[in-house]
């Protein structure tokens, strides 16, 4: 209700500020085009993020000083420094860095800008997850994993067969969250001349010099992507829950 | 705990339970094997080339032995970097396709070579310093050649010439000629271009002009357009004036901008294309042939031809300022 009062106001402005909503249906196809490249990005982008976030949990976890160092370094240097940064490192920076490698390998440090991206979310975002997989990993009883020592499992094992399979519960939700927010966040690859979503819209709004009308239309598509995105969220994690609510319909989950 | 699906991990469950040891080693194969698929999605990815506008494998530049005019040939792909929010030079259409005066230029620099253009679109102050890495061969996008640039950069010779202007907010009435009433003025220009590199007193270009601004206050943006969106805001509002191309300057007010240009060209800009010095394969023979090519593209009058097709005017003779 409220939120239609604001369409409402909003569709107002439009009208009084002359939108040219003419010139947005005339381009949206083009910034569209975008779309399957975001996607792409997040996605390859979560599934590198999703082994470097394990390891790194379990190096934070581990008693092993250089694996428990090394992941406490790498989780506390991505997560401080900016994601852009980062970005361009991998984009300009490395390259610099070629002529210093031998001849074959000296392509692995020039990147094209998809490549540049996914690898810079990928990391990023490894070590923002790594903080929720140690969360998840953590919330597993300590009762369990003595109970897996008593039946005589190695740490490994009862890491790969007890604590990992529960700790999922709790580790997919919030990672579907990241993924949502990776999707966002794959607008900053477009910097580097990746053609997705914001790249497009903000090129043509330079172009044209009507920013505001292709900015409109990039931030409905990132909403109505992300929205799509947040209703799966919504039902994967109610389908994980069911094994724990007590009283169907009731308040209290455990 | 209810029942073990209702946990929705069926793969980890099933690990967990299965402890014969042949299962488990099935298992750690399919992880590795799920690895394995991540990186090859990786690889192909980057094989596909950084952000072209066109689809197709960016193999030109990988190493391999011959100079980069003998590569361009065998790979029959001509990587051309452009920035396409400078219409009439170079811009997007609906459908994707890159238009403008840069971009003819550029395909007809292509066909005479015998090979197909693949565009990418780095953004501007990536193209303009240099140590392109191999990710794309050729620049045709209406760049000046500086002393600067030169370190970085060789250069063909120019293919055209654009007039460089100062434009206000249509409403200011103060600023009638930019040789004596800029001093002081807040001005916008594109970073790392050849209009801020006037303001400072830096350019050095080929050519007669003379430093008439004295103290502007510079603001630098990203591109042109940005600057000029910024003025349009209103007379002085952010910026008092912008300087940029003639050319964009006009575009921008024949599509609804409210701006002017003001007085006389200050400059004019020799524009060459240009290809980088540090590319890892030899690029002298590429520059040779491209460098020919103009000259020919010149005296055939072909570049006369698609001037007066995208300005209306000749501008591929040398004017003097």
């Amino acid at each position: 209700m409220v939120w239609a009062l604001i369409f409402v106001a909003l569709a107002v402005l439009f009208v009084a500020f002359q939108f040219d909503t003419a010139f947005m249906l005339q381009w949206l196809p083009f910034i569209l085009a975008g779309v399957p490249l975001t996607i792409l990005i997040s996605v390859l982008g979560i599934l590198l993020a999703i082994p470097l976030a394990l390891l790194g949990a379990l190096g934070r976890l581990s008693a092993n000083p250089v694996f428990n160092g090394i992941s406490g370094f790498y989780v506390s240097f991505v997560r401080g420094t900016p994601l852009i940064v980062q970005i361009f490192f991998i984009y300009l920076g490395l390259p610099q860095l070629a002529q210093y490698a031998p001849g074959p390998l000296q392509n692995l440090f020039i990147l094209g800008t998809i490549t540049s991206g996914v690898l810079a979310l990928g990391i990023n975002y490894g070590a923002y997850m790594a903080e929720i997989f140690r969360a998840g990993i953590q919330s597993v009883g300590h009762g369990q994993i003595e109970a897996a020592q008593a039946l005589g499992m190695t740490r490994a094992q009862t890491m790969r067969r007890i604590v990992l399979p529960q700790a999922i519960r709790v580790i997919i939700p919030p990672t579907g969250n990241e993924f949502i927010a990776m999707i966002k966040d794959s607008s900053l690859v477009g910097i580097v001349g990746t053609q997705e979503l914001f790249f497009r819209a903000s090129k043509i709004g330079r172009q044209y010099f009507q920013n505001l009308e292709t900015l409109v239309v990039a931030a409905m598509i990132y909403w109505a992507l992300t929205s799509i995105f947040s209703y799966f969220q919504g039902r994967l994690e109610r389908r994980l829950a069911t094994g724990y609510v007590r009283e169907r319909g009731g308040p209290h989950g455990h | 705990m209810q029942s073990i699906e209702g946990i929705g991990c069926p793969e980890g469950i099933e690990s967990g339970e299965a402890s014969i040891k042949g299962k488990n080693n099935v298992h750690r194969m399919q992880r590795l094997a799920s690895l394995v698929a991540v990186l090859a999605a990786l690889v192909v990815v980057s094989a596909c080339g950084g952000g072209g506008g066109s689809a197709g494998g960016g193999s030109a530049g990988d190493g391999g032995g011959g100079d980069l005019l003998q590569q361009v040939k065998e790979s029959g792909v001509l990587r051309v970097s452009t920035d396409p929010a400078y219409p009439p030079q170079s811009f997007q259409t609906e459908t994707g396709d890159f238009k403008g005066f840069d971009i003819d230029v550029a395909e007809e620099i292509a066909k005479r070579m015998g090979v197909e253009v693949e565009w990418q679109t780095p953004s501007w102050d990536v193209i303009t310093a240099g140590n392109w890495n191999g990710r794309w061969d050729l620049s045709v996008g209406s760049m000046t050649p500086t002393p600067d640039r030169r370190k970085v950069l060789h250069f063909s010779p120019a293919y055209y010439y654009v007039p460089a202007a100062a434009a206000v907010h249509e409403s200011n009435t103060d600023i009638t000629d930019p040789a004596t009433d800029l001093d002081g003025k807040t001005i916008g220009v594109c970073g790392a271009c050849t209009y801020e590199a006037y303001l400072e007193g830096a350019l050095d270009i080929p050519g007669e002009y003379e430093y008439v601004v004295e103290n502007p206050q510079i603001r630098t943006y990203d591109t042109d357009s940005s600057a000029i969106q910024d003025l349009a805001l209103g007379d002085g509002v952010r910026l008092d004036a912008v300087m940029s191309s003639l050319y964009t300057l006009e575009e921008a007010r024949k599509s609804g901008t409210p701006i002017k240009v003001v007085g006389d060209p200050l400059f004019y800009e020799p524009l060459a294309a240009a290809i980088d010095k540090e590319a890892p394969a030899d690029p002298q023979p590429l520059v040779e042939e491209v460098s020919s090519i103009i000259n020919e593209m010149h005296q055939d009058g072909t570049l006369t031809k698609l001037s007066e097709k995208w300005y209306g005017i000749d501008l591929t003779k040398k004017q003097g300022a």
